[in-house]
């Protein structure tokens, strides 16, 4: 306990004390705060240009967007934690990862009594809590902030669904963590130790979804999912690659949580995903040989 | 209470095919300044690694103040200090900072104070809010040795500590492993190149060639074993030679 | 001139005996055969349920069956160019700083600048390897892909084809030049190399994913799965003139997009492959009359970054140390 412990605490001395990793922070919380702004400037045109087109009498419809929930202002809240988040969380893995052995500190680590689990474990905590502080942040001042522009606090409810979508980033965000730990433990590069998980971001975030739904991998950044395909092969690669598509998986939530109108699929399987693949990353990194924890980098 | 610091039992250790280290068999006594020699590659660096737990032997065992450092990894490290050659610390971190997280990690719940009165003792003071990354070699070697005896371990484990180091950084290095074991009472094991800090800091030698111990002795018997010969020097090359005939 | 070219031939060599650059390579190859493989597959689909429904239609006794969909073989290449657009920039970047990073760690830095080299000659060098580098790369990925256009897709290639795919592998060559020398750049001003990567993620994180991202964010025909005007059954001249009245709102959100170099290279490559659909079957003269601005902005970032590449790889920049 003690060794996880203190790997914790001086995990998060040594993030503070990172200034690219206190650079990619305040990015992540400055764009999802930004994504708000972002999402109510969009939302009042769209209404704006709903409302031209019923004047000229192109349209009888209703506006896709009344009664629209204000969470729907942050739904581009999903797209920067996929994007920005995951590279923030997978640096922060890899730098905490490579730390001792680029330091050349492993030596001076492990001929003290602490395990190799508690010492990667600590470092999992002590990030899990920086992750948390980050999204804590970054989702008051969303919260802030559409208060601001509905003229109004948000209520009870809308306000644990906003809980809700930090505690499901998070849980996305530390397996990727879990990633980049694993590849600053492994990699015989500094440059492979950074660029693996992030190939390993790319395949789930573009190729897998692509595979099951003909997605295009710029569609995918859209926080409006497209149209995906069905019949032919698609349903069963869908059904393949779906539950490893975990970003995707990962947006369904979020779509739920604020209240998007164009969520679809099971939202507990979604969770339960995502849930696994944490649990399965802790493991993965708790296995970690002392061994490897003092593999010299070839860099 | 066992009177061997150190003990080794048939210790070996092979990579893949390749064996770094041969059915070693060393006793060290409680309070003695050992020096292993021997050239680039003879397997110096592989004993302390071995004794030091970073290394499973593949044969043989060890015993760290009567603990098995195979079986008994954890206690070992309890016991034992270890300061690597070319030590480097968290670059970003202050040596306080640095400090307090090796004192923690070796069970120290409140270390300041312990810190103070070690940098006092390496003669560090007065640098304890500066960042490690300015440091130079010297620096960093003291402040390598107030991480190894932060917890006051019973054995001291140094490799190469004066390599690198300019001719004051050497002498004042010497000086306080020879306080440490004098003041301390800590059993000191050395890997070293430099023969003349050996004559002028070890209570005992032993010498490794291929892997294999080829002399173990005092330091006084072993001078006196080479009446003829001037300096410890002259002794490792003809011992070296000996063996390599 | 001479010590650029040893120097250029020096990367190339070293490029060529890198294992990650060939996983990256093969990931990227290996990604847009799986893209043209899915749009193809997705048209299939969208034939049989086209199909399905005339037959329907033709046994209800109705004449008059809708158009049929029609296949235009080079619009498969669509995520293939969206991969090198995203993915090939990262790796871009990557290469470039492993070729300034590993100099560093070597310490061979020292060794070749203890030589009379020019002031310029590394940085110019080492891009000048990787720009021939990223031509091989390109005109493999072309072939790959035109292959599998050919198998998969079911397409015949003539010389409009052939001449679409080397207009658009030249702008992705470009590109991916672009991005080295932004990585070459970075990691040489940076005092600890793996800073330099961080930031040059960071930079094409923002300028291939986020910037687009946001413009296509505020698209209001982006707002709703399938477009919005579809979604009201809008016609697309209706749309042209209703968007006309939110010029402003539409200009801030070009401008956003635009300020990516990474949009330019859309947009070129999109209408050189008939990708977007005014550009389709259409000749190239209509094609560059919309394209040549497009063009000069990818072009003259490309040789702004080159040249802040060439000044910022000089002695004092490079033999910098961390502590």
């Amino acid at each position: 306990m003690n060794g996880f412990l203190v790997s914790a605490r001086h995990e998060l001395l040594a993030t503070r004390r990172s200034r690219t990793a206190s650079i990619l922070v305040i990015v992540f919380v400055a764009l999802v705060l930004a994504s708000a702004v972002i999402g109510w400037i969009t939302t009042r045109t769209v209404t704006d240009v709903y409302e031209q087109i019923r004047a000229a009498g192109m349209t009888s419809a209703p506006n896709p967007f009344s009664g629209a929930s204000p969470l729907y202002f942050a739904r581009n809240s999903a797209i920067y934690v996929v994007l920005i988040g995951c590279l923030m969380a997978i640096v922060l893995g890899t730098e905490a990862g490579l730390r001792d052995r680029r330091m050349r500190t492993s030596d001076l680590v492990l001929t003290r009594p602490v395990s190799a689990v508690s010492r990667l474990l600590g470092q999992f905590a002590g990030l899990g809590i920086v992750v948390l502080v980050a999204l804590a942040v970054s989702l008051a001042a969303s919260w802030v902030v559409i208060a601001a522009i509905t003229g109004g606090p948000l209520s009870a409810d809308e306000t644990l669904r906003i809980v809700g979508f930090g505690g499901i980033s998070w849980v996305l965000l530390m397996a990727f963590v879990g990633a980049g730990i694993l590849g600053g433990v492994h990699s015989r590069h500094e440059t492979a130790a950074l660029l693996a998980p992030i190939l390993v971001w790319s395949a789930i975030t573009f190729v897998l979804p692509q595979v099951g739904t003909a997605a295009r991998p710029i569609a995918l950044l859209n926080p409006v999912p497209s149209v995906a395909a069905t019949g032919g092969g698609f349903d069963l690669a869908s059904a393949i690659t779906g539950p490893l598509a975990i970003t995707e998986q990962y947006k369904r939530v979020g779509a739920y949580l604020l209240q998007d109108p164009s969520a679809s699929g099971s939202a507990a399987l979604a969770v339960m995903i995502l849930l696994t693949v944490l649990i399965g990353m802790f493991a993965v990194v708790g296995v970690t040989s002392r061994r490897s924890l003092r593999r010299a980098l070839d860099d | 209470m066992t009177d061997f610091a150190i003990r080794t039992f048939e210790l070996s250790k092979s990579y893949g095919g390749r064996r770094a280290l041969d059915r070693l068999d060393l006793d060290v006594r409680r309070g003695e300044v050992f020096g292993l020699l021997g050239h680039n590659g003879a397997g110096k660096t592989t004993t302390v690694s071995l004794l030091t737990t970073l290394l499973a032997p593949t044969g043989g065992d060890a015993e760290i103040v009567g603990r098995s450092v195979a079986r008994r990894a954890d206690v070992v490290r309890r016991s034992i200090g270890y300061l690597p050659e070319n030590v480097r610390f968290y670059d970003d971190l202050t040596v306080l900072e640095n400090l307090r997280f090796f004192a923690r990690l070796s069970g120290l719940r409140r270390p300041d104070p312990r810190i103070a009165e070690v940098l006092e003792l390496v003669d560090f003071t007065g640098h304890d809010r500066e960042k490690v990354g300015t440091f130079s070699k010297g620096m960093r070697q003291r402040v390598g040795i107030a991480q190894a005896i932060l917890h006051q371990p019973e054995v001291l484990f140094l490799d190469e500590p004066t390599s690198g180091l300019d001719p004051v950084g050497v002498r004042s290095l010497r000086d306080l492993i020879v306080r440490l074991n004098a003041e301390l009472g800590m059993t000191v094991f050395m890997n070293t190149h430099l023969l003349s800090e050996v004559t002028k800091t070890c209570t005992s030698i032993g010498i490794l060639r291929q892997g294999r111990l080829v002399h173990h002795d005092t330091l006084d018997a072993t001078l006196r074993r080479f009446p003829g010969e001037e300096s410890l020097e002259e002794i490792y090359f003809r011992l070296d030679a000996a063996v390599a005939s | 001139m001479t010590d650029l070219l040893v120097i250029a031939g020096r990367e190339i060599r070293e490029r060529r005996r890198d294992p990650l650059l060939l996983v990256l390579i093969a990931f990227l190859a290996l990604a847009s055969i799986v893209s043209v493989v899915v749009a193809a597959a997705a048209f299939r689909t969208e034939l049989d349920a086209y199909t399905a429904y005339v037959s329907q239609l033709l046994a209800s006794g109705s004449s008059t069956p809708p158009a049929a969909p029609r296949l235009f073989p080079m619009q498969l290449l669509r995520g293939a160019v969206e991969y090198v657009e995203v993915l090939g920039a990262l790796f871009a970047i990557v290469v470039g700083y492993g070729s300034v990073a590993a100099e560093r760690r070597r310490g061979t830095l020292d060794l070749v600048l203890s030589r009379p080299i020019g002031r310029f000659s590394l940085g110019l060098g080492k891009l000048l390897g990787l720009s021939a580098v990223w031509g091989i790369v390109v005109i493999s990925l072309a072939v790959v892909e035109t292959i599998a256009l050919a198998t998969v897709g079911g397409a015949s290639i003539g010389l409009y084809e052939l001449r679409g795919i080397a207009l658009a592998t030249v702008v992705l060559w470009l590109y991916l030049v672009f991005w080295s020398a932004v990585a070459i750049g970075i990691t040489a001003l940076a005092r600890r190399p793996s800073t330099g990567l961080i930031v040059a993620v960071a930079v094409w994180l923002v300028v291939v994913l986020i910037l687009p991202q946001i413009g296509d964010t505020m698209d209001p025909d982006n707002q709703v799965p399938g477009g919005l005007f579809a979604a009201l059954q809008i016609q697309r001249t209706d749309e042209l003139s209703v968007m006309a009245h939110f010029a402003g709102f539409d200009g801030v959100r070009n401008a956003i997009e635009v300020s990516s170099i990474e949009k330019h290279t859309e947009r070129l490559a999109f209408a050189f492959l008939g990708i977007k659909d005014q550009y389709n079957q259409q000749p190239l003269s209509a094609v560059w009359a919309d394209m040549w601005p497009y063009a000069l902005t990818l072009v003259a970032a490309t040789a702004l970054v080159t040249v802040g590449a060439a000044l910022t790889t000089t002695r004092r920049t490079l033999q910098r140390r961390d502590s």
